[in-house]
């Protein structure tokens, strides 16, 4: 039997365009985060030794671990901004000095410069110390993970720089001259028409620095820092079981880099402009 | 007090050299207060380098600049006198990021320091103006280019300028917006704004002006009224210029 029925208009179809989805609606894969972090909570209570053991011995790890990459992080935008407007700069001393910083910075591996602050610097401060009698200097003992976050900025404020660098010159050579043309000076015009829009343009490579970060603050374990990495070694070598530790401290990282992916993630699609 | 018959512009010998490049060769100029003048001249000639050179986005390599009595080369902030002169682009260039309201808001915060009520009512009165108030909201992407052009004249007009540039306006714009601008550009004219514009619009040079200048290869080739500059050029450079422009 055939009845004949009005034909329905399937108004998700039609509205429909690829890359318009709908900006609020939960990113699909979440799910990879809860999964591991269902991994890691199931390991926990099938097994709670060795498991859960680790995660309670190495929690004050993470804490250093995500502490030294959001500080780390949040002071890199500054001398990231500022390196990228020194290499953007007319002014050839300027320039020069950023230029130089970059190059110097990107030539050596993140490793040895993290060695380099903690073990050298201080030493370089005390013999300046003695050399000028100035008591405070000589004495110099710098907090470890002041250290650290110092050699994390110093590094990642080099590539900062150079994200920076580009995403301002993206942005069409005209909004700077307009915006001069209406008597801005070119600082205003910088903060209110350039950068609100280079830092669209540069939230995905920062979004990946900050990842990459994240991961690369497990080299902190070499200069006698207790983090996440250090904390599982530790641990390890109090009971020889690598198998377990390490697979913990993968997933636990896993987890961590998953979610801050999903937020990177969420917010570029939230500030997305169309020019 | 200044002379009333002092030019608001006043140009000497002005050269400008890009490396290799020597894009104006000795140009002097002189425009008066509410005077429209049109510059032509093929792609390449200096008249945008000259525009340019008037507001400060170029700095001329040598030569003088006066305007409305600061000399360009010792003005201690060139920010003020660019405050007095409004510039509109080919390419427009409104703020991408802002929406239109914002484009006219945000210099008269922020250079003239104006209260937002003030400003606001300053700013609806200019997009009534050119003809779109109901696009205060919009975004520029969401313009066409027409009105994304008159929009740009509003954002320079709510300096309150003495002098508008206006660098080739209709040039990246369909056919059937040119009008459109044209016609806010003339409305400008009659007001006894001053103007200078960059254009091949040979009816708008015939209606806003009675001053056409030829410019090639960075000098100023022939100055004269419109209709003896377009009907009898004396120059051949002119000539072949013209010949090529208005048999399109």
């Amino acid at each position: 039997m055939f009845t004949r029925r009005e034909p329905k208009i399937d108004e998700q179809e039609l509205t429909h365009i690829p890359g318009a989805e709908p900006q609020n609606r939960l990113d699909a894969w979440w799910w990879l985060v809860a999964l591991v972090a269902g991994v890691i909570v199931l390991l926990s209570l099938l097994q709670p030794d060795p498991y859960w053991r680790i995660i309670l011995f190495v929690r004050d790890g993470i804490a250093i671990t995500v502490v030294i990459t959001v500080v780390s992080f949040i002071l890199m935008l500054f001398v990231g901004m500022l390196g990228g407007l020194g290499r953007i700069s007319k002014n050839r001393v300027v320039n020069l000095i950023a230029t130089l910083y970059v190059e110097l910075v990107r030539g050596v591996p993140l490793l040895v410069q993290l060695i380099w602050w903690y073990f050298a610097f201080p030493v370089v401060i005390q013999q300046i110390g003695k050399w000028t009698h100035i008591s405070a200097l000589a004495n110099f003992h710098a907090n470890a993970i002041l250290l650290a976050i110092f050699g994390f900025v110093f590094c990642y404020g080099a590539y900062m720089s150079e994200i920076f660098r580009a995403g301002i010159q993206s942005i069409p050579k005209g909004q700077m001259e307009a915006a001069r043309s209406l008597g801005m000076s070119y600082f205003q015009a910088m903060r209110h028409i350039v950068l609100p829009q280079a830092i669209r343009v540069i939230l995905p490579p920062v979004g990946n620095e900050f990842i990459a970060l994240l991961k690369d603050s497990s080299l902190v374990s070499a200069v006698a820092l207790a983090d996440l990495t250090r904390r599982g070694r530790e641990f390890m070598s109090a009971n020889f079981n690598p198998i377990e530790v390490w697979t913990m401290i993968a997933l636990l990282y896993l987890v961590m880099t998953l979610f801050a992916a999903r937020i990177v993630n969420y917010i570029e699609r939230r500030t997305k402009f169309e020019r | 007090m200044k002379d009333s018959n002092e030019p608001i512009i006043h140009i000497e010998n002005i050269h400008k050299r890009f490396g290799r490049i020597h894009a104006l060769r000795g140009v002097s100029l002189q425009i008066q207060k509410g005077e429209v003048l049109v510059i032509v001249g093929p792609s390449g000639s200096g008249k945008s380098t000259l525009l340019r050179c008037i507001n400060q986005l170029e700095e001329c390599t040598s030569g003088k600049i006066i305007v409305d009595g600061i000399h360009l080369d010792s003005a201690q902030n060139i920010n003020a006198v660019r405050q007095e002169i409004g510039m509109v682009f080919q390419s427009f260039n409104l703020f991408a990021h802002l929406t239109v309201m914002d484009n006219l808001l945000l210099a008269q915060k922020v250079v003239r320091r104006r209260k937002k009520e003030e400003a606001r009512e300053i700013a609806l009165n200019l997009l009534k103006k050119v003809g779109i108030p109901e696009k205060a909201n919009a975004y520029p992407y969401h313009l066409s280019g027409g009105q994304q052009q008159r929009v740009a004249i509003a954002r320079a007009l709510a300096m309150n300028p003495r002098i508008m540039l206006f660098d080739e306006p209709t040039s990246a714009l369909d056919p059937e917006m040119i009008k459109e601008v044209l016609d806010v550009m003339l409305a400008l004219a009659k007001e006894g704004m001053t103007m200078v514009v960059v254009s091949h619009e040979m009816g708008f040079a015939r209606a806003a002006t009675n001053r056409i200048i030829f410019m090639d290869e960075g000098q100023i080739i022939e100055e004269a009224p419109p209709d003896i500059l377009f009907t009898s050029p004396k120059h051949e450079r002119t000539k072949l210029f013209l010949s090529k422009v208005l048999q399109l």
